[in-house]
C-alpha cells in the first residue's frame, strides 16, 4: 500500500444557493484542483458523495456529469451514497484507488443541494433513512432520534441545556470567522437559553433540542485532490498526509443498542484511524465532529477518546473545546453553523482540517495544529467514518 | 392492515429481536417465529417533535423508546399527558401515520 496525501482542498459557501447541484460540485472540484498543482497530471479517478440528488433535484449518476462539466474524460468516475458519512465514505474510496496504486490523482467531491425541496421535505429525505418499519412510520425524524438520545445522555451523565447551547455559541462564533459558513451570526447565551424572549428566537423541536441545537438545512460542496505522498513532496508547500482512516457500523435501530447512549461505531470507527496512524487521541491538535446536533459533538468527543464517557460537557465547560483551548473542536464552525448538505459534510470537515494542517484557515486558524481528526456520522450512528491528517514535517 | 407489530423469534436459540432481522444477533441462525410485540414496560426516554414529519397535523408528536419486561425496546408513539423516564407503560396498537389516505398501525404506548 502506498502512502497517501491530500494535495488540494476547495469549497463552495454553504448556505441557499440558486446553482444547480452540478454547478455547485464543479466550483469546490475547480477550486480544489487549482490548489493542487497538478501541472501535466491527469484525475485519474472521480468519487462524488451525495445522498439526495435522486429524490431531491431528481438526477442520478452525478459522478458521470461532473465528468462531463470538468471534462475529465476518460477518468472513473462513481457516485458514493452512504447516508449523511457519504463525504468521508467517498474519501475512503479515494484514499483505497490511490493506496492500491489503481489511480495516481484522485478527485473526491462531496455536494448536496436540499433546498431545492421546502424544509418538510428535506427533514422528510433524511429521515428516510430511518428503520422504515421500527422507526419511520411512527414519525421519526433525525432530530426526533437526536432529542431521544438527548434526554437520555442529559439523564445519565448531568449534561444540562447550558451546555448544549454553549457547543451552539462556541460553533457559531467560528462559523462568523469563516466565510464559508452558512450561518455567520454569534449568538448569546441570554438569546437563546435565559432571557424571556428565548423562548420566541429558539423553540423546541424535538424537545430537550432547541431550534439552536440543530443544524440547519445547507446547499453546498466540497472538494479534495489525493495524490501519492511521493508525489505531493514533490509539490513544494506543505504536506498533507492521510493518517489514517477507520469506519464502523451500528443497529439500524436506535432502540436495539444495549446502551443507546453509546456511539458504538464512533469509538471503533475512531480506535481503528488511529491505531492506522500510530497516534493516540491526546496527541491530537484540533478535530471537525458531526455536530448536526449540539449533544452529538459532546457525545462524539467522548467516544472519539478525548475525553472520558459523560466527561464531554465539563471539558467544553472549561473552554477545553473552544479555538483558543487545549483541544479546538469544530474551528469551522461545524454542522451546526457552517452548514450541513449531507453530502458534502464529511468532505468539508476534511478540507477544513487541510486548510489548518496547512495554517491557511485565516481567523479561525489554530496555531501550529499538525495532527487532526475527523468524525462523519451516518444515520443516527449506524456508519461513521473517523480520519486522522497528519502535516508532515 | 396489520393490526399487531411483531418481532422474530430465533427457532434456533429463542433470541427475540424487533424489528427483525434476517440472520440472529444471538446465535447466528436463519429461522424465525413471529411474535407480537406487547406487554408492558417502562419509559426508557421520550421526545417531543415540533416541527412535524410529513403526513401529521398536530401540535407536535410524543416519541418514546420503552423497554418492555423481557428487555426487548421499541420505538413509539407515546400517549400519556405527563410523560417522565421510568414510568410504567402498556404496549397498544393504533392508528401512527395516514399516509396518501392509508392508515399506518402500529405501536402507541399508553400509561398504565
Amino acid at each position: 500500500m502506498r502512502k497517501v496525501a491530500i494535495i488540494g482542498a476547495g469549497m463552495t459557501r454553504f448556505g441557499r444557493s440558486e446553482a444547480t447541484l452540478v454547478d455547485l460540485l464543479s466550483q469546490a472540484s475547480l477550486a480544489a484542483l487549482g490548489a493542487a498543482s497538478l501541472g501535466e497530471r491527469r484525475v485519474d479517478a472521480v468519487y462524488v458523495a451525495n445522498m439526495g440528488a435522486a429524490r431531491l433535484n431528481r438526477q442520478t449518476a452525478v459522478a458521470s456529469a461532473l465528468v462531463d462539466a470538468l471534462q475529465l474524460f476518460p477518468a472513473m468516475a462513481e457516485s458514493v451514497e452512504n447516508g449523511p458519512a457519504s463525504g468521508a465514505s467517498a474519501f475512503k474510496n479515494g484514499y483505497q484507488a490511490v493506496a492500491s496504486g489503481m489511480a495516481d490523482v484522485v478527485l473526491v467531491t462531496g455536494g448536496e443541494r436540499m433546498r431545492a425541496v421546502n424544509n418538510l421535505e428535506a427533514t422528510d429525505f433524511v429521515a428516510s433513512l430511518s428503520h422504515p418499519q421500527a422507526e419511520y412510520i411512527y414519525g421519526v425524524t433525525l432530530p426526533a432520534l437526536a432529542g431521544l438520545f438527548t434526554r437520555l445522555y442529559m439523564d445519565r451523565y448531568g449534561v444540562k441545556p447550558e451546555h448544549l447551547a454553549r457547543v451552539a455559541i462556541k460553533n457559531h462564533a467560528n462559523a462568523a470567522k469563516n466565510p464559508y459558513a452558512h450561518i455567520r451570526q454569534e449568538i448569546t447565551m441570554e438569546g437563546i437559553l435565559t432571557s424571556p424572549d428565548a423562548v420566541v428566537n429558539n423553540p423546541f423541536i424535538a424537545d430537550p433540542l432547541r431550534l439552536y441545537d440543530c443544524c440547519p438545512v445547507s446547499d453546498g460542496a466540497a472538494a479534495l485532490v489525493l495524490c501519492p505522498l511521493e508525489t505531493a513532496q514533490t509539490l513544494g508547500g506543505p504536506v498533507v498526509r492521510i493518517g489514517g482512516i477507520g469506519q464502523a457500523t451500528d443497529t439500524h435501530a436506535v432502540h436495539e443498542r444495549p446502551d443507546p447512549t453509546q456511539l458504538s461505531a464512533v469509538r471503533l470507527a475512531a480506535q481503528k484511524a488511529f491505531s492506522m496512524a500510530g497516534l493516540t487521541p491526546k496527541e491530537i491538535d484540533v478535530a471537525e465532529l458531526h455536530d448536526a446536533f449540539t449533544i452529538l459533538e459532546i457525545a462524539e468527543s467522548e467516544e472519539a477518546g478525548f475525553f472520558e464517557k459523560g466527561k464531554g460537557h465539563l471539558a467544553l465547560e472549561k473552554g477545553v473545546t473552544a479555538l483558543s483551548g487545549k483541544l479546538p473542536i469544530n474551528p469551522s464552525g461545524g454542522l451546526k453553523a457552517k452548514g450541513h448538505p449531507v453530502g458534502a459534510t464529511g468532505v468539508a470537515q476534511l478540507v477544513e482540517l487541510v486548510w489548518q494542517l496547512r495554517g491557511e484557515a485565516g481567523q479561525r486558524q489554530v496555531k501550529g495544529a499538525k495532527t487532526a481528526f475527523a468524525c462523519n456520522f451516518g444515520g443516527f450512528g449506524n456508519n461513521v467514518v473517523a480520519s486522522v491528517l497528519q502535516r508532515e514535517g | 392492515m396489520e393490526d399487531r407489530v411483531c418481532g422474530a423469534r430465533c427457532t434456533a436459540c429463542g433470541k427475540e429481536s424487533y424489528p427483525a432481522h434476517a440472520v440472529c444477533p444471538k446465535c447466528g441462525g436463519l429461522e424465525f417465529e413471529a411474535f407480537e410485540v406487547s406487554g408492558e414496560g417502562k419509559v426508557l426516554t421520550y421526545t417531543d417533535v415540533y416541527a412535524l414529519p410529513l403526513d401529521y397535523a398536530l401540535r407536535y408528536l410524543r416519541l418514546a423508546i420503552v423497554e418492555l419486561n423481557g428487555g426487548l425496546r421499541a420505538t413509539g408513539q407515546l400517549l400519556d399527558e405527563e410523560p417522565k423516564i421510568g414510568k410504567r407503560v402498556r404496549a397498544t396498537i393504533g392508528v401512527v401515520r395516514t399516509s396518501g389516505g392509508r392508515k399506518i398501525h402500529g405501536l402507541q404506548f399508553v400509561p398504565m
